[in-house]
């Protein structure tokens, strides 16, 4: 458990017209996990109950090996939290927010917060109201990372910019990644923002976990096969195939554990492969929810 | 709990309203000046003026303070710091509470003085603490409207029939016997039935603060 920095145990949480459903999710000290899923997949809902935001109703949550929700303000001392839905407050000015934070947080880095001011061109003196909404969020940032987190927290924190800001964003989550002791949960429904910085993926669906690796097994496991079958040749059983498309003699399969031998199968069983293709995280990420749904209905 | 964060957060809200309770100060003893004025119609309107200003004080700080925080979305900033929601509950609580009794404060010692300079007047003092009280408890509930539901239409629901609540009441209590014989007299009486009134709005005052409390402790969403 102390090498863990989020430890959650068949954690369930129900709504009227949604439920978490038996999450178990261990993120190592160190690592980068990002937390993929559609809009109303549970992503909020599980990084709540991980701040101790929301209650589950079953399951045990440790964090920083804090018991959540009950160590919920210990924990937190350690926890940087940005959030899609976080404002500032608008009449207060950003010199303001930054002397408030600094007088909760010991650990406060005064001069690494200089830095991001300048590296994020935001003005103290300016109001809140007055940011536009990235540097609203460069702001949010600002104030979680100059406490020097040892948990930072980023849900969907990249939603609603512009291409520029949200590759400062990024650009600035890569250099605190730097640090090896840092742990990091990032969700996000752009798979391309998670493929960036993270090193463990976790995709969810419908309120449960369906997949979570390292993005590198991810990546080298998932291929498009593009096959060609002789017109009286059958499309062959293969293990580890979890979508079928194209034509009837120009299959497309997706594969979630691509190995050499997959293409030898091919072979003797009468199909040309034309092309193996890579997947990027967005492919993998749908024909994984496609796949589970389909299980799902049959 | 950790007092020095409760202490932080009320601080941060006593700075994030500072102006209205300027305001709220400027407006009591502005209307403090024209009861001291002198004459029955000054009287009567600085009367109403003044439960207005106070009962709006009241309803703004809890509108302003509470719903706010969830409808501008500044409460997953607050609850990102090392805070329970308990601690948070509490800061609300008191904050609020600290920040109306200053211009309430100044409301009763300044009616009150008022009514000891004109000696024919002493017998309105009793009724002036009932009403004031009578204040107090209105904004409570309205506070603990704001903490419960955190949404605005309950909140100026109850607004609207605690300002509805004041005036009614107002009125009965000028109409029990026991209250009524000594108000306009020289003297101050404190009968029987206006310590009873009395203590029933501040049990009543106790009571709806501790339903807040209660009622969040059992709350399993915050956000």
């Amino acid at each position: 458990m102390n090498n863990l920095s989020v430890h959650f145990e068949g954690v369930s949480k129900v709504y009227p017209h949604f439920t978490l459903d038996n999450i178990s999710l261990e993120l190592p000290t160190g690592t980068i996990m990002g937390l993929i899923g559609a809009n109303g997949a549970g992503k909020s809902t599980t990084i709540r109950i991980l701040m101790g935001l929301v209650h589950q109703d079953q399951g045990r949550v440790h964090v920083l090996g804090r018991e959540m929700p009950q160590q919920q303000a210990a924990a937190k001392l350690d926890i940087g939290f940005v959030s899609e839905d976080m404002r500032l407050y608008g009449t207060a000015t950003l010199a303001w927010h930054l002397k408030f934070v600094r007088s909760i947080y010991p650990q406060w880095d005064q001069p690494y917060a200089e830095t991001l001011l300048r590296r994020f061109d935001l003005k103290p003196e300016q109001k809140i109201k007055g940011l536009s909404h990235g540097q609203r969020v460069k702001a949010a940032l600002l104030l979680s990372l100059a406490r020097r987190p040892r948990l930072l927290v980023l849900d969907e924190p990249t939603t609603g910019l512009d291409p520029v800001a949200r590759q400062e964003v990024l650009g600035e989550l890569m250099a605190v990644l730097a640090d090896e002791d840092r742990t990091i949960l990032f969700s996000s429904h752009n798979t391309l923002d998670v493929e960036q910085i993270s090193d463990q993926i976790t995709f969810i669906d419908r309120g449960r976990i369906i997949a979570s690796d390292d993005k590198e097994i991810f990546l080298d496991r998932w291929r498009r096969l593009r096959l060609v079958l002789s017109p009286e040749a059958e499309l062959p059983r293969l293990p580890g195939i979890v979508e079928v498309s194209g034509s009837g003699h120009l299959p497309v399969l997706v594969t979630n554990n691509f190995e050499p031998a997959l293409l030898s199968a091919c072979s003797d069983a009468g199909a040309t492969v034309q092309a193996v293709d890579p997947m990027t995280l967005e492919e993998i990420f749908v024909a994984n929810v496609h796949s589970r749904r389909e299980k799902q209905i049959v | 709990m950790n007092y020095t964060m409760v202490k932080t957060l009320i601080l941060k809200d006593w700075y994030l309203q500072r102006w209205a309770i300027l305001a709220s100060l400027v407006g009591t003893m502005a209307t403090l000046g024209i009861i001291a004025s002198g004459g029955n119609v000054a009287f009567l309107l600085g009367l109403i003026l003044l439960i207005m200003v106070i009962i709006s004080i009241g309803a703004q700080l809890s509108v302003s303070t509470i719903v706010a925080e969830r409808k501008e979305q500044t409460l997953p900033f607050v609850m990102s710091l090392p805070i329970s929601y308990w601690e948070y509950t509490t800061s609300k609580i008191w904050g609020n509470l600290i920040i109306f009794l200053v211009p309430w404060l100044t409301m009763v010692v300044g009616s009150v003085a008022l009514l000891l300079y004109v000696p024919k007047a002493h017998g309105l003092i009793p009724y002036t603490c009932i009403m004031a009280t009578e204040i107090l408890m209105t904004t409570c509930l309205i506070l603990a409207t704001a903490v419960i539901t955190e949404s605005q239409g309950w909140t100026v629901a109850t607004i609207m029939v605690g300002n509805l609540a004041v005036n009614g009441i107002g009125y009965a209590v000028a109409h029990i016997p026991g209250i009524a014989r000594g108000m306009w007299g020289s003297k101050i009486a404190w009968s029987p039935a206006a310590s009873v009134v009395l203590l029933a709005e501040i049990t009543m005052t106790t009571l709806l603060l501790g339903v807040a409390f209660f009622v969040q402790s059992r709350k399993k969403d915050f956000l």
